[in-house]
């Protein structure tokens, strides 16, 4: 009965191909506007550990100059991130199942002269904890032990781009690659991991992932500084690299993983004891303020997803109800142009379901039709975005989730815009227009 | 023209009159929504950095050869650099410095001065005499820096600065700014003010994009640093195709990237025109898919009534009364909707401004949206009208 149905509803589409195109691009357009903009808002909003982000936590200490907030204006902020001397005691704590300090710096690789020339990249300086901590799968090898972080052991850890780039993408695990005046050897080669943006390091904005992660402490064997975010207010005792890192500079993004709430409570009062221990020794002079922000909410008050974006996603939505409306008007008028022939039916005996159903599988036919070419259509429009978008700073697709939520969409517009149409045929008496004729 | 049986016509065709009102409602809704944001992204692109962007090109610089480990070789490398850029055809100016126009960001301290309340934030960059000759911006008050200002110990502090205008008017006012002394939040380091540049933007959060304190130093180290150079008009493309195999022939032992200023700028703004596309897109088709709604739905009216308009005409209705009759029908219609329309825009103008920090609503664009949808409508009308009006009397005769 179900495949009659549609059998019908494509004679009927066929019947009238201007009117039928116009139904189907209707909807295609809505669909497209609605797919892209909501789409693009995923990209920024999508959970990018899969649910256990929940349980991540960014740790931030109000260090910051007592006469004065770190935002002038609202005396209730923070910094973003945190001193040095402040990292080295928060991994003393043996409360998160896992956590630790990154930044990201910048150094020299120097790949075997047959390969190129010297380049410039990002580096990533992270404690062990890092990969397991963010999910971060391995195509080859692993990630390093704590036994690395202590020492710190030469090695490092490489996505498949800088793979592709150094070693031409074979299994590099256990070859060597110099970077500045050290020799480092590859433990592991990232897999299929491609977040849309550093998130793991919230003042970097919309920048793709690092190629290159090295074990933390080399920052004290090699005197690094950061290459990215960097703020203080009181400057350091004398300009030595030891004072540096005594100064009260915050320079580091931390993070803990806390998957219960006891833990996340204890944590908590821990990072407050440490402070008020500290105040003791007179720092920290401002009113004790410390924040441990799981990483939705920590990203929510940074606002990571652009507004603007979000008004799109809004607008777009509203973009879809005017092309169902529209499509309301054309179904009325191609339903009620059918009269006729559906009051013949009705005194053969089609029951007024019957006709409903007939009605509205036609109306499905073209959201799904729709959908179709509006999702085809969105995907380019997103290529066509992050072509626009300059160093092709993050990466935009839809997932199969998405395509989901923009399959249902079309389905939801079709039925909308059908059913007060097919109500409006279906309930014609029989022998109406049979007379007439 | 009387306007009672046009109601009572409408009122046999709720449902269809309805459709059309919500969508000119909706529609009016995200017009002028879209064209609020717009200006709203327009406003910040059009700010001036005070600068000659459209001559500036920057070149980074980063070392990998041991030997930028030394001092005296990084300063002999740049001095030899400046030498050999200033000597190519078309450059007017060159500098090296940490300062780059419409980056989205820099570096900035925390001061005090005597004269202002508490402690004040803004941008601080070194640079060397000649940095404001090639970004092309005047120095209206007091003098450049020297060679002699930039002290000999590379980690030592500088004791002058040269500030921005609106910095010196909201420390001191109106009052002459030369001599007055800036230091550092704790107190130290005092710098005396010798000058001062009229115009400077560069975007920065915290709201200091006005506010600049320049020092004079040494703007490299070993870990690289870049120069800006100001060319002739018409010169760009030649210098920026020169620029790196000069460098190179100084120095092999670094890595060079290239950018105008222009690009810097068009990167900085790219998430804003991405916006402005995005929405003039949306009002565009937007527009086009209401019209032709409206034009679908009136066409179907008419088709539905050609029997009663047959009719009327044969009773002696002219083709203006049913011109007039459909019009009218139209006018109503779209009134209503713009009416609704108007709570609909603030409802999502509220919506967006509570949820996602966007700005209100000034009532003009309500205005301009109202109008230029009446016209809209009134112009997506006409086709059908028209038809309906040339349906003969003769039809009225007819059954079907």
């Amino acid at each position: 009965m179900f495949l009659y149905n549609i059998k019908i509803a494509i004679r009927s589409l066929r019947r009238n191909p201007v009117l039928t195109a116009l139904l189907i691009g209707a909807i295609a357009l809505g669909i497209c506007v609605s797919t892209t903009f909501i789409g693009l808002r995923r990209v920024f909003e999508k959970d990018p550990l899969s649910g256990k982000s929940q349980s991540l936590f960014y740790v931030r200490l109000d260090n910051w100059d007592p006469a004065r907030a770190y935002n002038a204006d609202d005396p209730r902020s923070l910094p973003i991130m945190i001193s040095y001397r402040d990292m080295r005691e928060l991994m003393k704590s043996d409360i998160p199942a896992r956590h630790g300090g990154t930044y990201r710096a910048s150094m020299f690789a120097h790949p075997d002269p047959k390969v190129g020339r010297p380049f410039n990249c990002d580096i990533r300086m992270v404690f062990s904890d890092f990969f397991p901590m963010f999910n971060i799968p391995f195509r080859y090898g692993s990630g390093w032990g704590k036994a690395a972080d202590a020492k710190p052991e030469p090695v490092v850890v490489i996505d498949q781009a800088m793979n592709e780039r150094l070693f031409g993408g074979v299994n590099s695990v256990g070859r060597t690659i110099r970077f500045d005046e050290r020799t480092y050897k590859v433990v592991g080669v990232i897999g299929d991991w491609t977040p849309p943006f550093r998130f793991y390091d919230i003042t970097q904005g919309v920048a793709k992932v690092e190629g290159v992660f090295m074990p933390f402490n080399f920052t004290q064997v090699l005197e690094l500084n950061t290459n990215g975010n960097s703020d203080g207010w009181k400057g350091q005792a004398d300009p030595t690299y030891a004072s540096f890192l005594q100064s009260e500079q915050t320079w580091i993004s931390y993070w803990a993983e806390l998957p219960t709430p006891e833990k996340q409570q204890a944590y908590r009062e821990w990072v407050n004891n440490y402070v008020r221990d500290q105040k003791k020794r007179g720092r920290f002079e401002r009113p004790l303020h410390t924040e441990v922000t799981s990483m939705p909410a920590v990203f929510e008050e940074y606002q990571l997803v652009p507004p603007a974006i979000k008004s799109m996603s809004v607008v777009s939505l509203l973009f879809l109800i005017v092309c169902s409306l529209n499509l309301v008007g054309l179904l009325l008028g191609k339903f009620l142009a059918r009269i006729p022939e559906v009051s013949v039916r009705r005194a053969l005996g089609a029951s007024r379901f019957q006709v409903f159903l007939q009605h509205v599988v036609e109306c499905e036919l073209v959201g799904i039709a729709g959908g179709a070419i509006g999702i085809a259509l969105s995907v380019g429009v997103l290529q066509l975005i992050e072509k626009i978008i300059p160093q092709n700073a993050i990466r935009i697709g839809l997932d199969a989730e998405m395509v989901f939520v923009s399959i249902f969409l079309s389905l939801v517009a079709g039925l909308l815009a059908g059913i007060y149409p097919s109500w409006r045929v279906c309930s014609v008496a029989p022998a109406m227009q049979l007379k007439v004729q | 023209m009387a306007i009672g049986p046009i109601v009572r016509a409408m009122k046999h065709n709720r449902m269809r009159f309805s459709l059309i009102i919500l969508e000119i409602a909706i529609t009016l809704a995200i017009v002028t929504n879209c064209v609020n944001m717009i200006l709203a992204e327009r406003a910040k692109m059009k700010q001036k950095s005070g600068f000659d962007d459209d001559h500036l090109i920057t070149i980074f610089t980063t070392p990998f050869a041991p030997e930028f480990r030394e001092n005296s070789y990084v300063e002999n490398v740049v001095n030899a650099d400046l030498r050999a850029i200033k000597a190519m055809p078309g450059v007017k100016a060159a500098a090296v410095t940490y300062f780059l126009p419409w980056a989205g960001g820099g570096s900035s301290g925390i001061w005090k001065t005597e004269g202002y309340a508490g402690k004040f934030q803004a941008q601080i960059y070194a640079a060397r005499g000649g940095l404001f000759d090639t970004l092309g911006v005047k120095i209206t008050q007091g003098r450049d820096f020297r060679e002699n200002d930039t002290p000999v110990d590379p980690n030592a502090s500088t004791t002058v600065t040269i500030i921005s205008r609106a910095l010196a008017k909201k420390l001191w006012g109106d009052a002459n700014p030369l001599g007055r002394v800036i230091t550092s939040g704790e107190g130290d380091r005092p710098r005396t003010v010798i000058g001062v540049i009229d115009d400077f933007y560069n975007p920065y959060s915290w709201n200091i994009g006005e506010f600049v304190l320049f020092t004079p130093g040494r703007a490299y180290g070993g870990g690289g640093h870049s120069y800006l150079v100001r060319t002739e008009p018409g010169a760009m493309k030649a210098v920026a195709q020169q620029l790196e195999p000069t460098l190179v022939k100084v120095n092999a032992g670094r890595v060079f990237r290239l950018l105008t200023i222009a690009e810097v700028k068009k990167n900085f703004f790219a998430g804003g025109n991405l916006v402005i596309r995005g929405m003039t897109a949306v009002i565009v088709v937007l527009v086009f898919v209401t019209a032709l709604g409206i034009l679908g739905i009136t066409s179907l009216a008419v088709a539905e009534r050609t029997k009663q308009i047959g009719t009327r005409r044969a009773l002696g209705a002219t083709k203006g009364d049913i011109l007039k009759h459909f019009l009218t029908e139209n006018w109503i219609v779209t009134t209503i909707g713009l009416f609704l329309g108007i709570a609909a825009t603030y409802g999502l103008n509220f919506l967006l401004v509570t949820q996602v920090a966007d700005t209100k609503m000034p009532w003009y664009l309500v205005a301009i949206g109202m109008g230029v949808l009446w016209l809209n409508g009134l112009v997506a009308t006409i086709p059908p009208a028209l038809r309906a009006a040339s349906v003969s009397p003769a039809i009225a005769t007819r059954t079907v």
